[in-house]
């Protein structure tokens, strides 16, 4: 079994708190994958909407969703390219690792 | 690219935010990290071992993402806002799961030198038994607002 730890000082976290609020704020999320970043804000948020191409990712996503987010957070298996929401539907879009 | 940050664009409200994240390569250095110093790990608490390499994929993959935002800005989509380089530390208990975790994962863009292991295994052996194994990944955060309708 592997030991690894991803970012445990929260730098990322911390990061992006910093340059956005998040607010009842509506969020489009590209690249989700696991929902490791996506569970860093989404508390906060209206509604997050997380996109990602890879299934296995989304089901794992999907599996560790705090009970207190179902409502909030939605994931797709979906790309930018194709975002399948109206005009001005979101205040912020966050590329994750995915640019 | 530009598609998709054009697909962003338009699901975006006005005076919508963009934050791109991303790591970028730039041969990120591996490091033996202890909470307690010895003669080969600093006082710090880490020691550099070595630098990975950069792949050419990794790289290429870098320079199409900024030049898709230097043509979303360039066409006046976006707006740069803010922009800051921060660290993202990935660790491993021993050198091998992480040699082990960089061919499975990060083949195309970042390679581990034998001589790089090699010194990392020998750090890491003669440090404390808390000794640990990381990688300090450069992350670059942007900020755009969405420009127009």
């Amino acid at each position: 079994m592997t030991t690894l730890q991803k970012d445990p000082e929260g730098f990322e976290k911390k990061t992006i708190h910093k340059f956005v609020d998040f607010t009842n704020a509506r969020v489009l999320e590209i690249g989700c994958g696991e929902g490791r970043l996506t569970w860093k804000y989404a508390a906060a948020s209206s509604l997050t909407v997380g996109f990602d191409p890879d299934h296995s990712a989304l089901r794992i996503a999907r599996a560790d969703m705090p009970h207190d987010l179902h409502k909030e957070v939605h994931f797709a298996d979906a790309s930018a390219n194709h975002i399948p929401f109206s005009k001005e539907t979101f205040d912020i879009a966050i590329l994750a690792w995915s640019l | 690219m530009v598609h998709a940050l054009n697909e962003i664009h338009r699901t975006l409200k006005p005076n919508g935010i963009l934050i791109d994240l991303r790591p970028v390569e730039e041969n990120w250095s591996v490091e033996v990290v202890s909470t307690s110093s010895t003669q080969r790990v600093s006082s710090a608490g880490w020691q550099v071992s070595g630098r990975l390499i950069d792949q050419p994929i990794g790289v290429a993959d870098d320079e199409a993402a900024f030049k898709a935002m230097r043509e979303v800005e360039s066409n006046g989509w976006f707006i740069r806002e803010k922009e800051e380089e921060f660290a993202f530390f990935y660790y491993w208990d021993t050198p091998s799961e992480m040699k082990e975790f960089m061919e499975e994962e990060w083949e195309d863009f970042e390679k581990l030198d034998d001589d790089v292991f090699r010194r990392t295994n020998s750090l890491w052996a003669s440090a404390n038994a808390d000794a640990r194994v990381r990688v300090r990944v450069k992350m670059l955060i942007t900020k755009w607002q969405k420009n127009g309708r």
